[in-house]
C-alpha cells in the first residue's frame, strides 16, 4: 500500500490523470468495436510522455464535436479535488459553530427527528412544541450547528470515541417566502 | 477422526492397488507422497474436450485490456465529491495508517483525499468485476445497521450475497463443521463497512486473510487499511456514499456478468452457468 502511494504522489505531482483516462477511453472504445484488443495503438497510446501526451491532451480539449457522453464528461471534469473542495459550502462556511444551515427531516421516530444538512453526519432534534404536527418527512428546516461531530477522548482510551451524530438546535421551519423578501 | 483416517487408508490402498503400474513408473514416488500421487492420479481423470480452448479464450481476452469493463466511465471526482465521499471524522479518532489517504485536516475534521480514492476505486471494482465475469462468489459484509436493508436488497439485486447480521466466530474458518463438508466459500469479500458496533475492525477481515480470500474494503479515517486487498479511502457513514457504493458495485457486478454471457454466446460455446470448474 505505500509503494502505491508513492506512485499516486508521483503521478499527482506531473501530469494530471486526465491523460490516463483518456487514454482508458480511447482503448474502450476500440474493444468495443472490434471485439479484440487493440493491437499497435495500446502500445504507442501508452508510451507518450512529456510534450507529446500534453499535445494529446490539448487537442482532446480542443475537439468539443465528440458523439460519446464519455467524451463530454472528461472535457467538463476539469476542476480538481483541490478547488472543488475549496469552493465547498463546508469549507466557506469555516467554524460549524453557531452557524444558520438549512436542513431537511429523512427520518421520525415518535418525537425525534433526525435532520440531514449536508454534512457527513445527521443530527437527531426533539419535535418542539410549536407547530409540531408540521414536522414531516421531507420538510426543511433551519438549523444553528454546534459541532459537526460529537466525539471526545475519555480516560485511558487510544482514540476518540464517537457518537456517530452531529449537533444543532432546531430554530423552526424553513419558508422559501422568507429568502426571496 | 479415527473412522476418518481409516476410511482414508482403506482408499489410498485400493487406488494403490489400481494405479500400481503407474506408481511404479513414476520412480520417484515414496513412500511419503503416496497421498500426492494418488490424489494427482485421481483429479487428471476428466478428459480434455475441444470446450476448454474456448474457455481458455474467453478467460484470457478480458486480461489483455487495462479497462475492459469500461469501469472508468461509471463515476467521476464529481459524483464522488458530490455523495460526501471525502468526508472523514475527526483528528482524535484518526486511525495512524490512514493518514496517506488524508488530503489534509481541516478545523479538526480529516478530508480524505479523492485522486486517491479515485484510482483505488477505480481498481476494486475492476477487480470485483473480474471476479464476477469469471463465475465467483461475492460476499458483501456491513455491520451497520442503518445500511444493512441497502446492502442486503443490493446483493440481492446483483445475485450475490450478503451477510449484514452478528458474524459468528467460525464462519469462514470452521466452515466445513458449521455448514458441513464441501461448502464453498466466497472468492472476494467487499466490505461496505471495515468496522463492527464497537469501533474494532471486524473478524472478517482477518478471517479472510486467514483463508486466502482477496478483500475490498471501504476504510474511513478511522479504519485500519493493512489487511485489506484492496482498500478504498472513503467515507462510510453518510447515506449518499453508501448508496454510491452499492449502486456502483451492483453495476459492475451485473455489467461482468452480462459481458460472461455475451462473449459466450459470442464464441459459439453453449449456455452454461459458471460453475467452479471454469475457475
Amino acid at each position: 500500500m505505500a509503494a502505491l502511494c508513492k506512485v499516486v504522489s508521483g503521478f499527482r505531482n506531473g501530469t494530471r490523470l486526465f491523460p490516463e483516462r483518456v487514454i482508458y477511453v480511447r482503448q474502450s472504445l476500440h474493444s468495443t468495436d472490434s471485439g479484440e484488443p487493440p493491437r499497435g495503438e495500446s502500445a504507442t497510446l501508452k508510451k507518450k510522455r512529456g510534450f507529446a501526451a500534453a499535445y494529446d491532451q490539448h487537442t482532446d480539449l480542443q475537439q468539443k464535436q465528440h458523439p460519446t457522453s464519455v467524451r463530454l464528461r472528461s472535457t467538463r471534469d476539469v476542476k480538481s479535488f483541490a478547488s472543488l473542495l475549496r469552493h465547498s459550502p463546508l469549507l466557506q462556511m469555516g467554524p460549524a459553530k453557531d452557524k444558520i444551515v438549512i436542513g431537511k427531516i429523512f427520518h421520525i421516530i415518535k418525537d425525534d427527528l433526525y435532520i440531514d444538512f449536508g454534512g457527513k453526519f445527521h443530527c437527531v432534534c426533539k419535535r418542539p412544541t410549536v407547530d409540531g404536527e408540521r414536522y414531516q418527512r421531507g420538510i426543511k428546516v433551519r438549523l444553528r450547528l454546534e459541532d459537526l461531530e460529537l466525539t471526545s477522548r475519555f480516560l485511558g482510551a487510544n482514540t476518540d470515541t464517537t457518537l456517530l451524530e452531529a449537533d444543532a438546535f432546531l430554530l423552526g421551519l424553513f419558508d422559501v417566502k422568507d429568502t426571496k423578501t | 477422526m479415527a473412522t476418518r483416517v481409516l476410511t482414508k487408508g482403506g482408499v489410498l490402498v485400493g487406488l494403490c492397488r489400481l494405479r500400481q503400474p503407474r506408481l511404479v513408473t513414476a520412480g520417484y514416488s515414496l513412500s511419503g507422497q503416496f497421498y500426492a500421487t494418488a490424489a494427482a492420479a485421481v483429479n487428471t481423470a476428466p478428459l480434455i474436450t475441444e470446450k476448454t480452448d474456448v474457455t481458455d479464450k474467453i478467460l484470457n481476452i478480458p486480461l489483455q485490456t487495462p479497462d475492459f469493463f469500461r469501469l472508468s466511465e461509471l463515476f467521476s471526482l464529481q459524483d464522488l465529491f458530490d455523495a460526501r465521499v471525502h468526508l472523514g471524522h475527526k483528528k482524535g479518532c484518526r486511525h495512524r495508517l490512514m493518514e496517506p489517504y488524508l488530503f489534509g485536516c481541516r478545523l479538526d475534521q480529516d478530508i480524505i483525499d479523492l485522486d486517491q480514492t479515485v484510482e483505488h476505486l477505480q481498481s476494486a471494482l475492476n477487480f470485483t468485476a473480474h471476479i464476477a465475469y469469471r463465475g465467483g462468489i461475492i460476499l458483501f459484509i456491513s455491520r451497520r445497521r442503518q445500511f444493512g436493508h441497502l446492502v442486503e436488497s443490493m446483493a440481492r439485486d446483483c445475485g450475490e450475497y450478503a451477510h449484514a447480521r452478528y458474524w459468528q466466530g467460525g464462519l469462514l474458518t470452521n466452515a466445513p463443521i458449521q455448514y458441513g463438508p464441501g461448502v464453498r466459500l466466497p472468492d472476494l469479500i467487499v466490505f461496505l463497512s471495515t468496522l463492527n458496533n464497537v469501533f474494532q475492525q471486524h473478524v472478517g477481515i482477518r478471517d479472510a486473510a486467514k483463508m486466502n480470500i482477496p478483500t475490498v474494503g471501504v476504510v474511513d479515517s478511522n479504519c485500519n487499511p493493512s489487511l485489506v486487498t484492496y482498500p478504498v479511502p472513503g467515507n462510510d457513514d453518510t447515506p449518499a456514499a453508501m448508496e454510491l457504493y452499492c449502486r456502483l458495485f451492483k453495476t459492475v457486478v451485473n455489467r461482468a456478468k452480462d459481458k460472461r454471457r455475451q462473449m459466450e454466446l459470442l464464441h459459439g460455446q453453449s449456455a452454461t452457468a459458471p460453475t467452479a470448474s471454469s475457475l
